[in-house]
Protein backbone atom coordinates (compact mmCIF):
# COMPACT_ATOMS: atom_id res chain seq x y z
CA UNK A 1 0.00 0.00 0.00
CA UNK A 2 1.28 3.22 -0.50
CA UNK A 3 2.63 5.64 1.40
CA UNK A 4 -0.43 8.21 3.43
CA UNK A 5 0.90 11.70 3.94
CA UNK A 6 -1.40 14.31 5.35
CA UNK A 7 -1.53 17.81 3.61
CA UNK A 8 -3.21 20.49 4.70
CA UNK A 9 -4.42 23.30 2.65
CA UNK A 10 -4.89 26.75 4.13
CA UNK A 11 -7.14 28.57 1.32
CA UNK A 12 -6.98 32.17 0.35
CA UNK A 13 -10.14 32.81 2.79
CA UNK A 14 -8.20 30.85 5.84
CA UNK A 15 -9.84 27.84 5.41
CA UNK A 16 -7.94 24.38 5.99
CA UNK A 17 -8.58 22.02 3.76
CA UNK A 18 -7.03 18.21 5.00
CA UNK A 19 -6.07 15.71 2.42
CA UNK A 20 -4.52 11.89 2.85
CA UNK A 21 -2.41 12.05 -0.29
CA UNK A 22 -0.48 9.28 -1.56
CA UNK A 23 3.41 9.48 -1.96
CA UNK A 24 4.35 9.49 -5.84
CA UNK A 25 1.78 12.61 -6.30
CA UNK A 26 2.79 16.10 -6.29
CA UNK A 27 1.05 18.86 -4.31
CA UNK A 28 -0.27 19.96 -7.77
CA UNK A 29 -2.26 16.85 -8.37
CA UNK A 30 -3.10 16.52 -5.27
CA UNK A 31 -4.96 19.78 -4.62
CA UNK A 32 -6.68 19.45 -8.30
CA UNK A 33 -7.93 16.34 -7.21
CA UNK A 34 -9.30 17.42 -4.02
CA UNK A 35 -11.00 20.59 -6.35
CA UNK A 36 -9.21 23.53 -4.83
CA UNK A 37 -9.90 26.43 -6.30
CA UNK A 38 -6.43 28.84 -6.88
CA UNK A 39 -4.79 26.20 -8.36
CA UNK A 40 -4.88 26.44 -12.20
CA UNK A 41 -2.50 24.18 -13.59
CA UNK A 42 -2.52 25.17 -17.03
CA UNK A 43 0.03 23.77 -18.29
CA UNK A 44 -0.75 20.21 -16.45
CA UNK A 45 2.73 19.82 -14.30
CA UNK A 46 5.45 21.02 -16.77
CA UNK A 47 6.84 24.06 -15.15
CA UNK A 48 5.85 25.67 -17.85
CA UNK A 49 2.93 28.04 -16.78
CA UNK A 50 3.50 29.34 -12.97
CA UNK A 51 -0.21 29.08 -12.41
CA UNK A 52 0.39 26.30 -9.39
CA UNK A 53 2.26 28.76 -7.37
CA UNK A 54 1.98 27.61 -3.54
CA UNK A 55 3.61 28.37 0.28
CA UNK A 56 4.35 25.43 1.49
CA UNK A 57 5.05 26.29 4.76
CA UNK A 58 6.13 23.08 6.56
CA UNK A 59 7.04 19.82 4.97
CA UNK A 60 7.90 17.14 7.92
CA UNK A 61 10.31 14.33 7.68
CA UNK A 62 11.72 15.22 4.06
CA UNK A 63 12.91 18.01 1.71
CA UNK A 64 12.24 19.28 -1.25
CA UNK A 65 14.90 21.41 -3.99
CA UNK A 66 13.72 23.73 -5.90
CA UNK A 67 15.10 22.52 -9.89
CA UNK A 68 16.45 24.94 -12.24
CA UNK A 69 13.00 25.26 -14.25
CA UNK A 70 11.41 25.98 -11.16
CA UNK A 71 13.61 28.41 -9.97
CA UNK A 72 12.89 30.37 -13.41
CA UNK A 73 9.46 30.50 -13.24
CA UNK A 74 9.09 31.19 -9.51
CA UNK A 75 9.92 34.75 -10.92
CA UNK A 76 7.22 35.05 -13.20
CA UNK A 77 4.28 33.91 -10.41
CA UNK A 78 1.59 36.88 -10.07
CA UNK A 79 1.35 36.74 -6.24
CA UNK A 80 4.50 37.77 -4.90
CA UNK A 81 7.74 34.94 -4.54
CA UNK A 82 8.81 34.57 -0.85
CA UNK A 83 11.04 32.20 0.58
CA UNK A 84 7.95 29.68 0.72
CA UNK A 85 6.94 29.94 -2.80
CA UNK A 86 7.06 26.49 -4.88
CA UNK A 87 5.64 25.53 -7.77
CA UNK A 88 3.30 22.43 -6.74
CA UNK A 89 3.77 20.45 -9.80
CA UNK A 90 7.42 20.12 -8.89
CA UNK A 91 6.55 19.43 -5.03
CA UNK A 92 6.09 15.30 -5.04
CA UNK A 93 5.28 13.62 -2.24
CA UNK A 94 7.94 10.93 -0.63
CA UNK A 95 7.64 8.11 1.63
CA UNK A 96 9.77 9.75 4.13
CA UNK A 97 7.55 12.49 4.38
CA UNK A 98 5.35 13.11 7.44
CA UNK A 99 2.92 15.51 6.72
CA UNK A 100 2.85 18.86 4.57
CA UNK A 101 1.24 22.01 4.86
CA UNK A 102 0.98 24.38 2.12
CA UNK A 103 -1.04 27.99 1.50
CA UNK A 104 -2.81 28.86 -1.69
CA UNK A 105 -2.01 32.61 -3.38
CA UNK A 106 -4.76 35.19 -3.41
CA UNK A 107 -4.55 34.80 -7.50
CA UNK A 108 -2.27 33.12 -10.65
CA UNK A 109 -2.47 34.87 -13.56
CA UNK B 1 -30.47 25.66 -35.72
CA UNK B 2 -28.54 26.41 -39.04
CA UNK B 3 -25.40 24.29 -38.04
CA UNK B 4 -23.40 25.02 -41.68
CA UNK B 5 -19.39 25.72 -42.26
CA UNK B 6 -21.24 28.53 -43.40
CA UNK B 7 -22.88 29.95 -40.32
CA UNK B 8 -19.99 28.62 -38.18
CA UNK B 9 -17.44 31.15 -40.33
CA UNK B 10 -19.86 34.48 -39.75
CA UNK B 11 -20.53 33.88 -36.22
CA UNK B 12 -20.14 30.92 -34.19
CA UNK B 13 -20.97 31.85 -31.29
CA UNK B 14 -24.73 31.62 -30.72
CA UNK B 15 -24.36 27.86 -32.54
CA UNK B 16 -21.94 27.52 -29.71
CA UNK B 17 -24.31 28.22 -26.87
CA UNK B 18 -26.98 25.85 -28.48
CA UNK B 19 -24.61 23.32 -28.10
CA UNK B 20 -23.23 23.69 -24.54
CA UNK B 21 -27.16 24.10 -23.77
CA UNK B 22 -27.47 21.11 -25.37
CA UNK B 23 -23.98 19.26 -23.06
CA UNK B 24 -21.97 16.80 -23.23
CA UNK B 25 -20.21 16.29 -26.92
CA UNK B 26 -22.80 16.51 -29.82
CA UNK B 27 -22.16 14.48 -32.95
CA UNK B 28 -21.68 17.23 -35.58
CA UNK B 29 -22.19 15.73 -39.63
CA UNK B 30 -20.57 19.04 -41.15
CA UNK B 31 -17.37 18.41 -39.18
CA UNK B 32 -17.62 14.84 -38.68
CA UNK B 33 -16.29 15.23 -35.49
CA UNK B 34 -17.93 15.23 -31.94
CA UNK B 35 -17.59 18.79 -30.26
CA UNK B 36 -16.71 19.56 -26.88
CA UNK B 37 -18.18 23.40 -25.96
CA UNK B 38 -18.42 23.17 -21.84
CA UNK B 39 -15.04 24.75 -20.12
CA UNK B 40 -14.84 22.05 -17.28
CA UNK B 41 -14.81 19.31 -20.63
CA UNK B 42 -12.44 21.09 -22.69
CA UNK B 43 -10.12 21.28 -19.37
CA UNK B 44 -10.45 17.94 -18.87
CA UNK B 45 -9.96 16.49 -22.31
CA UNK B 46 -7.04 18.58 -22.99
CA UNK B 47 -4.94 17.01 -20.60
CA UNK B 48 -5.84 13.19 -20.86
CA UNK B 49 -3.29 13.18 -23.63
CA UNK B 50 -3.86 9.04 -23.35
CA UNK B 51 -7.25 8.92 -23.99
CA UNK B 52 -7.84 12.01 -26.68
CA UNK B 53 -4.65 11.70 -28.88
CA UNK B 54 -2.64 14.31 -30.74
CA UNK B 55 -1.86 11.87 -33.53
CA UNK B 56 -3.96 12.04 -36.06
CA UNK B 57 -3.20 9.68 -38.68
CA UNK B 58 -1.88 11.31 -42.18
CA UNK B 59 -3.41 14.80 -41.37
CA UNK B 60 -2.77 17.41 -44.28
CA UNK B 61 -0.66 19.54 -42.45
CA UNK B 62 1.62 16.03 -41.39
CA UNK B 63 1.85 15.47 -45.26
CA UNK B 64 2.59 19.15 -46.15
CA UNK B 65 4.32 20.20 -42.98
CA UNK B 66 5.76 17.04 -42.06
CA UNK B 67 5.43 15.88 -38.24
CA UNK B 68 5.54 18.62 -35.70
CA UNK B 69 5.46 18.52 -32.32
CA UNK B 70 1.68 19.64 -31.60
CA UNK B 71 1.00 16.11 -33.20
CA UNK B 72 3.98 14.33 -30.90
CA UNK B 73 3.58 12.56 -27.73
CA UNK B 74 5.35 11.68 -24.48
CA UNK B 75 8.64 11.89 -24.38
CA UNK B 76 9.29 12.57 -27.99
CA UNK B 77 6.66 15.83 -27.98
CA UNK B 78 9.24 16.84 -24.64
CA UNK B 79 12.24 16.30 -26.35
CA UNK B 80 11.07 18.34 -29.50
CA UNK B 81 9.32 21.52 -27.17
CA UNK B 82 12.07 21.30 -24.44
CA UNK B 83 14.76 21.73 -27.39
CA UNK B 84 12.60 25.11 -28.69
CA UNK B 85 11.56 26.60 -25.43
CA UNK B 86 14.62 27.87 -23.74
CA UNK B 87 14.45 31.56 -25.57
CA UNK B 88 10.93 31.64 -25.33
CA UNK B 89 10.64 31.25 -21.27
CA UNK B 90 9.61 33.98 -19.58
CA UNK B 91 13.28 35.45 -18.19
CA UNK B 92 14.71 35.70 -21.86
CA UNK B 93 11.19 37.02 -23.43
CA UNK B 94 11.59 39.80 -20.28
CA UNK B 95 15.40 40.56 -19.98
CA UNK B 96 16.16 40.03 -24.41
CA UNK B 97 13.27 39.80 -26.34
CA UNK B 98 10.78 42.61 -24.73
CA UNK B 99 13.52 45.50 -25.60
CA UNK B 100 13.78 44.42 -29.40
CA UNK B 101 9.78 44.13 -30.03
CA UNK B 102 9.30 47.39 -28.44
CA UNK B 103 12.21 48.47 -31.07
CA UNK B 104 10.09 46.67 -34.06
CA UNK B 105 6.73 48.56 -32.79
CA UNK B 106 7.71 51.61 -32.64
CA UNK B 107 9.84 51.61 -36.43
CA UNK B 108 6.36 50.47 -37.57
CA UNK B 109 4.61 53.18 -35.62
CA UNK B 110 7.25 55.80 -37.11
CA UNK B 111 6.33 55.06 -40.16
CA UNK B 112 2.73 55.83 -40.21
CA UNK B 113 2.22 58.16 -37.35
CA UNK B 114 2.63 61.50 -39.68
CA UNK B 115 -0.71 59.96 -41.98
CA UNK B 116 -3.33 59.78 -39.31
CA UNK B 117 -4.85 56.57 -39.85
CA UNK B 118 -3.60 53.27 -41.43
CA UNK B 119 -5.32 49.76 -41.36
CA UNK B 120 -3.99 48.23 -37.87
CA UNK B 121 -4.31 44.69 -39.93
CA UNK B 122 -2.29 45.18 -42.62
CA UNK B 123 -0.23 48.15 -41.65
CA UNK B 124 0.63 47.13 -37.59
CA UNK B 125 -0.41 43.85 -36.49
CA UNK B 126 0.55 41.64 -39.28
CA UNK B 127 4.00 42.89 -39.83
CA UNK B 128 4.90 43.28 -36.32
CA UNK B 129 3.55 39.69 -35.77
CA UNK B 130 5.64 38.36 -38.45
CA UNK B 131 9.02 40.53 -37.83
CA UNK B 132 8.61 39.19 -33.93
CA UNK B 133 8.42 35.81 -35.21
CA UNK B 134 11.29 36.21 -37.64
CA UNK B 135 13.66 37.57 -34.75
CA UNK B 136 12.93 34.93 -32.39
CA UNK B 137 13.01 31.88 -34.50
CA UNK B 138 16.66 33.46 -36.16
CA UNK B 139 15.18 33.78 -39.68
CA UNK B 140 17.90 36.89 -40.23
CA UNK B 141 16.80 39.21 -43.84
CA UNK B 142 13.59 37.39 -44.10
CA UNK B 143 10.49 39.90 -44.96
CA UNK B 144 7.63 40.67 -43.51
CA UNK B 145 5.54 39.80 -45.99
CA UNK B 146 7.41 36.94 -46.94
CA UNK B 147 6.54 35.65 -43.67
CA UNK B 148 2.96 36.28 -43.87
CA UNK B 149 2.55 34.92 -46.99
CA UNK B 150 4.03 31.39 -46.22
CA UNK B 151 1.79 31.35 -43.19
CA UNK B 152 -1.31 31.77 -44.81
CA UNK B 153 0.00 29.20 -47.63
CA UNK B 154 0.52 26.84 -44.96
CA UNK B 155 -2.89 27.36 -43.00
CA UNK B 156 -4.81 27.21 -46.43
CA UNK B 157 -3.21 24.28 -47.05
CA UNK B 158 -3.83 22.44 -44.20
CA UNK B 159 -7.21 22.92 -43.69
CA UNK B 160 -7.56 22.13 -48.06
CA UNK B 161 -10.01 19.66 -47.77
CA UNK B 162 -11.37 20.26 -51.19
CA UNK B 163 -7.84 18.96 -52.24
CA UNK B 164 -7.52 22.17 -54.69
CA UNK B 165 -3.82 21.30 -56.87
CA UNK B 166 -3.11 25.27 -56.45
CA UNK B 167 -3.98 25.30 -52.85
CA UNK B 168 -1.69 22.40 -52.75
CA UNK B 169 1.14 23.62 -54.53
CA UNK B 170 1.26 27.04 -52.76
CA UNK B 171 1.79 25.48 -49.38
CA UNK B 172 4.12 23.05 -50.54
CA UNK B 173 6.04 25.73 -52.05
CA UNK B 174 6.13 27.53 -48.47
CA UNK B 175 7.18 24.11 -47.23
CA UNK B 176 10.06 23.82 -49.54
CA UNK B 177 10.79 27.58 -49.13
CA UNK B 178 11.12 27.55 -45.19
CA UNK B 179 12.95 23.83 -45.32
CA UNK B 180 15.50 25.33 -47.34
CA UNK B 181 15.93 28.78 -45.50
CA UNK B 182 16.44 26.59 -41.95
CA UNK B 183 18.73 24.65 -43.39
CA UNK B 184 21.08 27.72 -44.09
CA UNK B 185 20.17 29.53 -40.66
CA UNK B 186 21.52 25.79 -38.82
CA UNK B 187 24.50 26.22 -40.57
CA UNK B 188 25.00 30.19 -39.70
CA UNK B 189 24.09 28.99 -35.92
CA UNK B 190 25.84 26.09 -35.42
CA UNK B 191 29.00 28.23 -35.58
CA UNK B 192 27.51 31.06 -33.50
CA UNK B 193 25.17 30.75 -31.54
CA UNK B 194 22.38 33.03 -30.41
CA UNK B 195 19.28 33.81 -28.69
CA UNK B 196 17.04 32.36 -31.29
CA UNK B 197 14.86 29.38 -31.10
CA UNK B 198 16.59 27.55 -34.70
CA UNK B 199 20.44 27.85 -32.53
CA UNK B 200 18.57 26.54 -29.46
CA UNK B 201 17.47 23.48 -31.45
CA UNK B 202 20.93 23.30 -32.86
CA UNK B 203 22.48 23.33 -29.59
CA UNK B 204 20.03 21.44 -27.30
CA UNK B 205 21.10 18.90 -25.30
CA UNK B 206 17.68 16.89 -26.60
CA UNK B 207 19.15 16.39 -30.02
CA UNK B 208 16.63 16.92 -32.42
CA UNK B 209 17.45 16.00 -35.87
CA UNK B 210 17.21 19.14 -38.88
CA UNK B 211 13.95 16.84 -40.57
CA UNK B 212 12.46 17.86 -36.86
CA UNK B 213 13.79 21.21 -36.85
CA UNK B 214 12.50 22.09 -40.41
CA UNK B 215 9.14 20.88 -39.55
CA UNK B 216 8.81 22.64 -36.33
CA UNK B 217 9.75 26.12 -37.73
CA UNK B 218 6.77 25.43 -40.01
CA UNK B 219 4.48 24.70 -37.59
CA UNK B 220 5.76 28.24 -35.55
CA UNK B 221 5.22 29.82 -38.93
CA UNK B 222 1.64 28.36 -39.91
CA UNK B 223 0.97 28.91 -36.04
CA UNK B 224 2.80 31.72 -34.41
CA UNK B 225 1.88 34.65 -36.44
CA UNK B 226 -1.91 34.77 -36.79
CA UNK B 227 -2.50 34.44 -33.34
CA UNK B 228 -0.78 37.78 -32.45
CA UNK B 229 -1.63 39.68 -34.88
CA UNK B 230 -4.61 39.02 -34.45
CA UNK B 231 -5.27 39.10 -30.56
CA UNK B 232 -4.17 42.88 -31.27
CA UNK B 233 -6.52 43.46 -33.65
CA UNK B 234 -9.05 42.32 -31.28
CA UNK B 235 -7.86 43.99 -28.09
CA UNK B 236 -7.70 47.14 -30.00
CA UNK B 237 -11.08 47.07 -31.45
CA UNK B 238 -12.62 45.72 -28.06
CA UNK B 239 -10.96 48.77 -26.13
CA UNK B 240 -11.74 51.67 -28.72
CA UNK B 241 -15.64 49.99 -28.70
CA UNK B 242 -15.67 50.16 -24.48
CA UNK B 243 -15.44 53.35 -23.45
CA UNK B 244 -15.16 52.37 -19.57
CA UNK B 245 -12.38 49.71 -20.01
CA UNK B 246 -10.45 52.02 -21.71
CA UNK B 247 -10.46 54.83 -19.35
CA UNK B 248 -8.83 52.22 -17.16
CA UNK B 249 -6.20 51.27 -19.48
CA UNK B 250 -5.39 54.91 -19.86
CA UNK B 251 -5.45 55.24 -16.05
CA UNK B 252 -3.19 51.91 -15.63
CA UNK B 253 -1.34 50.91 -18.47
CA UNK B 254 -0.29 47.80 -16.80
CA UNK B 255 -3.95 46.80 -17.14
CA UNK B 256 -3.02 46.43 -21.31
CA UNK B 257 -1.84 42.67 -20.07
CA UNK B 258 -5.27 42.05 -18.69
CA UNK B 259 -6.53 43.39 -21.71
CA UNK B 260 -4.79 41.34 -23.71
CA UNK B 261 -5.74 37.59 -21.81
CA UNK B 262 -9.57 39.26 -21.41
CA UNK B 263 -9.32 39.47 -25.56
CA UNK B 264 -8.11 36.04 -25.99
CA UNK B 265 -11.03 34.85 -23.88
CA UNK B 266 -13.65 36.94 -25.09
CA UNK B 267 -12.88 36.48 -28.95
CA UNK B 268 -10.06 33.61 -28.91
CA UNK B 269 -8.09 33.79 -32.18
CA UNK B 270 -7.76 29.72 -31.85
CA UNK B 271 -11.24 28.55 -31.85
CA UNK B 272 -10.93 24.46 -32.43
CA UNK B 273 -7.90 21.92 -31.59
CA UNK B 274 -8.69 18.31 -32.90
CA UNK B 275 -8.21 15.10 -31.58
CA UNK B 276 -8.63 11.65 -31.77
CA UNK B 277 -9.82 8.65 -29.18
CA UNK B 278 -7.25 5.94 -28.44
CA UNK B 279 -10.51 4.15 -26.87
CA UNK B 280 -14.17 4.53 -25.96
CA UNK B 281 -14.68 7.83 -24.08
CA UNK B 282 -17.01 9.51 -22.23
CA UNK B 283 -17.14 13.66 -22.55
CA UNK B 284 -19.97 15.23 -20.11
CA UNK B 285 -22.25 12.12 -20.27
CA UNK B 286 -21.66 11.18 -24.43
CA UNK B 287 -20.26 8.22 -25.20
CA UNK B 288 -17.28 8.55 -28.02
CA UNK B 289 -16.75 5.24 -29.81
CA UNK B 290 -12.67 4.85 -30.15
CA UNK B 291 -11.21 6.51 -33.27
CA UNK B 292 -13.53 9.31 -33.28
CA UNK B 293 -12.28 13.08 -34.48
CA UNK B 294 -13.23 15.23 -30.97
CA UNK B 295 -12.86 19.36 -31.50
CA UNK B 296 -12.20 20.97 -28.40
CA UNK B 297 -14.27 24.13 -28.77
CA UNK B 298 -11.36 26.50 -27.04
CA UNK B 299 -13.69 29.84 -27.87
CA UNK B 300 -16.91 28.28 -26.36
CA UNK B 301 -15.37 27.08 -23.65
CA UNK B 302 -13.84 30.94 -23.13
CA UNK B 303 -17.62 32.11 -23.33
CA UNK B 304 -19.31 29.46 -20.77
CA UNK B 305 -21.85 31.25 -18.47
CA UNK B 306 -20.40 28.47 -15.91
CA UNK B 307 -17.25 30.30 -15.30
CA UNK B 308 -17.40 33.50 -17.01
CA UNK B 309 -20.41 36.14 -15.85
CA UNK B 310 -22.05 38.19 -18.48
CA UNK B 311 -19.31 36.16 -20.97
CA UNK B 312 -19.92 38.03 -24.21
CA UNK B 313 -18.81 41.10 -22.47
CA UNK B 314 -14.79 42.25 -22.39
CA UNK B 315 -14.44 43.29 -18.94
CA UNK B 316 -11.22 43.66 -17.52
CA UNK B 317 -12.33 43.18 -13.98
CA UNK B 318 -12.98 39.74 -14.00
CA UNK B 319 -9.82 39.02 -11.86
CA UNK B 320 -9.10 35.64 -11.75
CA UNK B 321 -9.99 33.93 -15.40
CA UNK B 322 -9.14 30.99 -16.40
CA UNK B 323 -9.09 31.01 -20.02
CA UNK B 324 -8.16 28.15 -22.07
CA UNK B 325 -6.84 30.45 -25.29
CA UNK B 326 -3.76 29.17 -25.03
CA UNK B 327 -4.80 25.50 -24.59
CA UNK B 328 -4.02 23.29 -21.37
CA UNK B 329 -1.76 20.35 -20.63
CA UNK B 330 1.70 19.53 -21.59
CA UNK B 331 0.73 20.77 -25.60
CA UNK B 332 -0.01 24.46 -23.81
CA UNK B 333 1.46 27.22 -26.05
CA UNK B 334 4.66 27.33 -26.60
CA UNK B 335 4.74 31.24 -27.72
CA UNK B 336 2.32 32.11 -24.55
CA UNK B 337 5.01 34.12 -22.56
CA UNK B 338 6.31 35.71 -26.15
CA UNK B 339 2.75 36.61 -26.89
CA UNK B 340 2.06 38.51 -23.41
CA UNK B 341 5.19 40.66 -24.07
CA UNK B 342 4.94 41.47 -27.99
CA UNK B 343 0.74 42.17 -27.24
CA UNK B 344 0.12 43.05 -24.13
CA UNK B 345 3.52 44.76 -22.31
CA UNK B 346 4.43 46.42 -26.02
CA UNK B 347 1.69 46.42 -28.89
CA UNK B 348 -1.28 47.84 -27.23
CA UNK B 349 0.42 50.63 -24.86
CA UNK B 350 2.58 51.53 -27.79
CA UNK B 351 -0.47 51.92 -29.89
CA UNK B 352 -2.70 53.75 -27.46
CA UNK B 353 0.58 55.56 -26.13
CA UNK B 354 1.54 57.10 -28.62
CA UNK B 355 -1.68 57.28 -31.25
CA UNK B 356 -3.69 60.36 -29.56
CA UNK B 357 -6.92 59.98 -30.21
CA UNK B 358 -6.89 56.62 -31.51
CA UNK B 359 -10.28 55.95 -33.07
CA UNK B 360 -12.22 53.32 -35.53
CA UNK B 361 -12.03 54.90 -38.97
CA UNK B 362 -14.87 52.87 -40.12
CA UNK B 363 -17.05 51.26 -37.36
CA UNK B 364 -19.54 50.26 -39.89
CA UNK B 365 -16.84 48.16 -41.80
CA UNK B 366 -15.72 46.13 -39.03
CA UNK B 367 -16.70 42.17 -39.27
CA UNK B 368 -15.10 39.39 -37.38
CA UNK B 369 -14.94 36.33 -39.84
CA UNK B 370 -13.95 32.78 -39.32
CA UNK B 371 -13.88 29.81 -36.02
CA UNK B 372 -11.47 27.77 -36.32
CA UNK B 373 -9.59 31.18 -36.60
CA UNK B 374 -11.42 34.12 -35.65
CA UNK B 375 -10.34 37.42 -36.32
CA UNK B 376 -10.82 40.85 -37.73
CA UNK B 377 -9.67 40.66 -41.47
CA UNK B 378 -8.79 44.45 -41.33
CA UNK B 379 -9.32 47.21 -38.87
CA UNK B 380 -9.49 51.18 -39.76
CA UNK B 381 -8.36 53.39 -37.66
CA UNK B 382 -7.44 57.13 -37.29
CA UNK B 383 -5.82 59.57 -34.65
CA UNK B 384 -4.77 63.45 -34.23
CA UNK B 385 -1.48 64.31 -36.32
Amino acid sequence: MAHIVPVTFVTEGGERVEVKAEAGQSLMQVAVSAGLEGIIAECGGYASCATCHMYVTEIDGDSSEVGDEEEEMLDFTAAPRTDESRLSCQVVLTDAMESVTARIPDRQK
Amino acid sequence: MDISLDALNQDPYPIYEHWREQGGAPWVPALGMYVVPRHADVVAVARDLHTFSVIDGDSLSKQIMGTTMNRREGAEHMRERKAAEPPLKPRPVQDHWLARFQALADELIDNRIEQGRMDLVRDFSAPYAALCLRELLGLDGVEAEQMLQWSAALIAGSSNYEADPVVREAADTAAEEIGELVDRAIELKSAHPDDTVISSMVHSPHQVGVEAIRSNIRLFISGGLNEPRDVCATATYALLTSPAQRRRVAEDPSLFEVAFEESLRWTSPVGLLTRRTTAPATVGGTEIPSGSRVGLLLASANRDAEVFDRAADFDLTRGKTPHVAFNGGAHICLGAWAARAQVGRVALPTLFGRLQGLELAEPDEVAFRGWVFRALPSLAVRWER
